[in-house]
């Protein structure tokens, strides 16, 4: 039956990026249809499986992957994701393959990317160019920031990227616990700051405040944080289709190199075929690298869109690193969100030539179960271990970070000979994190130590190891020459006229912060494109 | 008359003394566009006169009555479009007899039924404000299309001539100068009845079940007598007053939907004194009982909680059913808190004791639930996202919100009340139609029929009337 489906714009993918695009072009007017992977899930059937969870730092968890489009789980590991190289633990990435996306369960943070960010080639001699500018993003930053309902610091705080227009809200009143680092890291050097967050501080598009349940990650509860499902029920109710659990495998390409058709498997196994005008490719950084090398043809014997060779390559994230101690003070992480602010001391400069830029962000979620399991393993009962509890509760800090990585083509992912439950081969990723990254960590270090130092610490413990952040970039990697990327400054194939890639796989350079403000912006500019090639444009 | 100019001292000092003083006649024409403006206030006619996003008073807003929804008109004093050539008589006809300046009869979406009683003086200072106290916006809003026979405007002649008292407002020398302001904010200005006063088969208001409560759309204006159990007997006059002024009582009652608009647009902008009035009055209206009623609506109900019995049984699944206590924590309890206590400062208020809970009618808590609450009165933008079929936060089913509600309405409300899949579904329709708006889909002939009759009586007695 839905063989026989076609549309003006066919998404592939319905997280935030896809679902901008499909909300966009099918409010224009345009015929739409969305295909995902994984299930719908709903909002309260999320929270309640949160609530049944033992492990709640498990974000994954409330999510069960569906047999037919797994996604990574690690408690226990289901392998997904084949891991390989020097760093591979680095790379062991959470994504959620459900009815929009993984932003169900991130920390909000709705960053754009400094200036320099986008021509470190150029501005460094590291990394490389996107082939756009800022200033070609600007306007979409913002169009993103009212789509998403993004609060900030509308106080003059200068975050380094120059703003037109104030944030759609004023950021929400920092937490006990942002406000003492506040004032004690921006009295000794430090810049600490309130950061932007698509995180409602007023009653924001139908949907409520912000009222501090302190599980954004896994679960927002009452959906004052944004998540990519807005914008697939805002599709759908204007006019989009949406197909659940349609596995994409293969996008067929005619002579012309025309993208003629996308395939996909019912979780039956049985495949179906639909035919679009334009294909938007928007099924995350890796997915969307399985679904182009699994298209491989005679002509395109490396995988489509990937004449340059770059497909899956260029593999970046945000490597993080660590500190935990208790300070001599209590500051009652836990209420409020999870996390309010960052230090951006070190987001630019001429110092990014030798080390790479980063963001340390206060981590503010609630403290009670580490302090209980630290305080169970000390052998305590009764009084003493309420009180530890109590202790521990209020006094730990913890602090982690975000280091920038450049593009390397030998971080790349590749098809892996093993196979998922629908015989679609698994993701193979092999990473490396050089010296850049390394070099700054070292000073990160001794930052946290420093900080520590400011509020009275004792048990310090560093967590050096790089942590993965599901920051998924570099994948489909953006450039002016054909020769050595993958999409165009409007995120098109080079190869492809009619294949868009709404991904931060696209991102040129990791820069410090989140990315999905930026995938968001770079999805409203697809779909504005898309809506002049269609002729809906207003 | 004495009485008259009494009620109007009460509230309007200022014009006296602009009267009585040197004051140019420039400052008595903006002493009376001030009042105008605070009347219109009194009058709510911002709530239904501007569209969602649109202008002040240049109309649009969906009424969504039962025949049909009925579109406001433009009352911006622009000429085209607004209302700017009306002289003040054409004014006057149609706030108070529902009568356009094109001779067409309104709607009595239109409260001209309440307007009527008002003072002629009023109604010149509310004409001053409309022509020069608010911005021309031009071009006409959208028209009312109801389908036939409602489309048949005559017909409201004969409609008034059935239910529209002409009768001006009679002040009761027996009451208080206070009494007698709140009976004429209430019963003209405010037009309270037209939401509080259930009305007949034929859309109009039964005199004999004065504020006992009526239905408007999905929601329930609940019965506002002084009946200590149906209606606000067990309230005190305070109670009331901060009610109309905050759009909320903790330990009683928070206004939404219609009420939500009415404190938002209106009540909170009157003056204390005014406020006052209209609870004096409020609390001595004849008291009217239902006898379903047990106890008051905010009695019922204590904090309890599930949430211990809940956790570890369902473990973590994809499956999307479950009862209404696993509902309840998941959509409810994170704002409303895991025992229905509400908040410390009860921004997110109590549900036990909470008269949506304990009222001995289900409306307004499928109401709330599906289309959420939301009121910026007091200082403070109060917010509950709805769960209809819009929500940007969790669309549920009738089944689902039906087991919610049933879940609440046990656990912290009226444990007799029950909630259906039905009663959701026909609440997302607008609510269960009246009569009226049933008959044509089952006998057109005979309403059209009875239209042309009302239409033909209505002729007959002006006829005779002028004769």
């Amino acid at each position: 039956m839905s063989d026989n489906l076609s549309a003006d714009v066919v998404v592939i993918g319905s997280g935030v990026a896809g679902a901008l695009v499909a909300h966009q072009l099918a409010s224009a007017g345009a015929s739409v249809l969305m295909l995902e992977a994984g299930p719908r899930l709903e909002r309260w059937r999320i929270v309640e499986n949160f609530r049944n969870q033992a492990d709640k730092d498990d974000f994954q968890r409330p999510y069960p992957a569906a047999k037919h489009a797994p996604h990574p789980e690690y408690a226990p590991d289901n392998d997904y994701l084949i891991l390989k190289g020097p760093d591979a633990k680095s790379y062991a990435s959470q994504y959620l393959r459900v009815v929009g996306g993984t932003t169900w369960h991130w920390a909000a943070s709705a960053w754009r990317f400094l200036p320099n960010d986008f021509t470190m080639k150029s501005t460094y001699g590291v990394g490389r160019d996107w082939g756009i500018s800022y200033d070609d993003l600007e306007p979409y930053y913002y169009r993103a920031e009212v789509e998403l309902g993004v609060s900030g610091p509308n106080d003059g705080t200068d975050l380094g990227s120059p703003r037109h227009q104030p944030y759609p809200m004023d950021h929400l009143l920092l937490s006990y616990n942002d406000q003492r680092f506040y004032d004690v890291l921006n009295a000794n050097g430090f810049k600490l700051v309130s950061e932007p967050v698509a995180r409602n501080s007023r009653p924001y598009d139908q949907r409520p405040t912000c009222c501090g349940n302190n599980n954004c990650m896994p679960i927002c509860p009452i959906g004052a944080m944004y998540s990519g499902i807005l914008h697939v029920d805002k599709a759908e109710r204007a006019g989009a289709k949406l197909l659940t659990n349609a596995v994409v495998y293969r996008l067929e390409v005619d002579a012309q190199d025309r993208i003629v058709a996308a395939h996909y498997k019912d979780p039956d196994g049985n495949s179906h075929r639909v035919t679009g005008k334009y294909f938007v490719l928007a099924a995350n950084a890796l997915e969307s690298v399985k679904i182009l090398l699994m298209s491989a043809t005679d002509k395109w014997k490396n995988g489509l869109a990937n004449s340059s060779d770059q497909v899956g390559r260029n593999l970046m994230d945000h490597p993080g690193t660590g500190v935990t101690f208790l300070a001599d003070e209590p500051l009652w992480p836990g209420r409020g969100p999870m996390e309010m602010t960052s230090i951006v001391d070190h987001r630019d400069g001429e110092f990014r030539r030798e080390w790479a830029s980063k963001k340390l962000h206060l981590n503010n979620q609630v403290q009670t179960r580490h302090a209980t399991l630290k305080a169970l393993s000390m052998g305590l009962t009764g009084k003493a271990l309420d009180d530890e509890i109590r202790y521990r509760s209020a006094h730990t800090v913890n602090i982690n970070s975000f280091h920038d990585i450049l593009p390397e083509p030998n971080n790349r992912m590749r098809l892996s000979d093993q196979k998922d439950a629908l015989g679609l081969p698994r993701p193979e990723i092999t990473y490396a994190i050089g010296e850049y990254t390394k070099k700054s960590a070292v000073h990160t270090h001794e930052a946290y130590a420093k900080i520590g130092k400011l509020f009275g610490c004792r048990e310090i413990e560093f967590n050096d190891t790089f942590a993965p952040n599901n920051h998924l970039m570099g994948s489909v990697i953006m450039g002016s020459d054909p020769r050595d990327s993958v999409v165009d400054g409007h995120c098109r194939a080079h190869d492809h006229a009619n294949l868009y890639m709404a991904t931060s796989g696209v991102m040129a350079s990791a820069g410090s912060v989140n990315c999905t403000l930026t995938i968001a912006a770079l999805s409203l500019r697809i779909a504005d494109t898309l809506k002049h090639a269609l002729g809906k444009a207003s | 008359m004495k009485a008259h100019s009494l009620i109007r001292s009460a509230g309007f000092v200022g014009l006296a003394l602009a009267l009585h003083g040197t004051a140019a006649r420039a400052d008595a024409d903006t002493d009376l566009v001030k009042r105008g403006e605070y009347l219109a206030r009194a009058a709510d006619c911002v709530a239904c006169h501007t569209a969602s996003g649109g202008q002040p008073y240049a109309g649009g807003y969906g009424i969504e009555s039962p025949l049909g929804t009925i579109y406001s008109t433009n009352i911006t004093p622009s000429k085209n479009g607004g209302i700017g050539n009306y002289s003040e008589a054409q004014f006057d006809a149609a706030l108070r007899h529902g009568i356009r300046a094109d001779g067409a009869h309104l709607y009595p979406a239109m409260p001209y039924t309440s307007y009527v009683k008002l003072a002629p003086d009023d109604v010149k200072a509310l004409y001053q404000y409309f022509m020069h106290g608010v911005a021309p916006v031009d071009g006409a809003a959208k028209a009312t299309e109801l389908p036939f026979p409602f489309s048949v405007r005559l017909a409201m002649a004969g409609w008034n001539m059935l239910f529209l008292d002409k009768a001006p407002f009679q002040p009761d020398p027996a009451k208080s100068v206070e009494w007698n302001r709140g009976a004429y904010l209430v019963e003209a200005l405010e037009h309270c009845s037209s939401c509080h006063t259930p009305r007949n088969a034929l859309m109009a208001e039964q005199s004999g079940q004065a504020y006992a409560g009526g239905a408007l759309g999905a929601w329930f204006a609940p019965n506002i007598t002084a009946d200590p159990v149906s209606g606000l007997g067990g309230w005190s006059e305070s109670e009331v007053v901060e009610y109309l002024k905050t759009g909320r009582v903790p330990g009683k009652a928070q206004a939404a939907g219609p009420m939500a608009e009415a404190v938002e647009h209106s009540l909170q902008h009157l003056s204390d004194a005014d406020l006052k009035a209209i609870a004096v009055y409020v609390k001595d209206l004849p008291a009217i009982r239902d006898v379903h009623d047990q106890q008051p609506g905010h009695v019922f109900g204590s904090s309890n909680s599930d949430e211990a019995t809940l956790r570890g049984v369902a473990g973590v699944s994809a499956s999307n059913s479950a009862g209404g206590a696993e509902l309840f924590s998941a959509v409810c309890a994170s704002c409303h808190q895991p025992a229905g206590s509400g908040s410390k400062d009860q921004y997110y208020p109590s549900l036990s004791h909470n008269t949506t809970l304990g009222r001995g009618d289900t409306r307004n808590l499928i109401a709330v639930i599906l289309h959420g609450v939301a009121r910026k009165a007091d200082g403070k933008d109060v917010f509950m996202p709805g769960f209809g079929a819009d929500s940007l936060v969790n669309p549920l089913s009738d089944q689902q919100i039906a087991d919610v509600a049933n879940y609440t309405l046990k656990q912290y409300g009226n444990p007799a009340l029950k909630v259906s899949a039905h009663d959701v579904a026909a609440a997302r329709e607008g609510g269960e139609p009246p009569l009226l708006a049933k008959l044509p889909r089952l006998m057109p002939w005979l309403i059209g029929g009875l239209v042309v009759i009302l239409g033909l009586v209505a002729w007959l007695f002006g006829r005779r009337r002028k004769g």
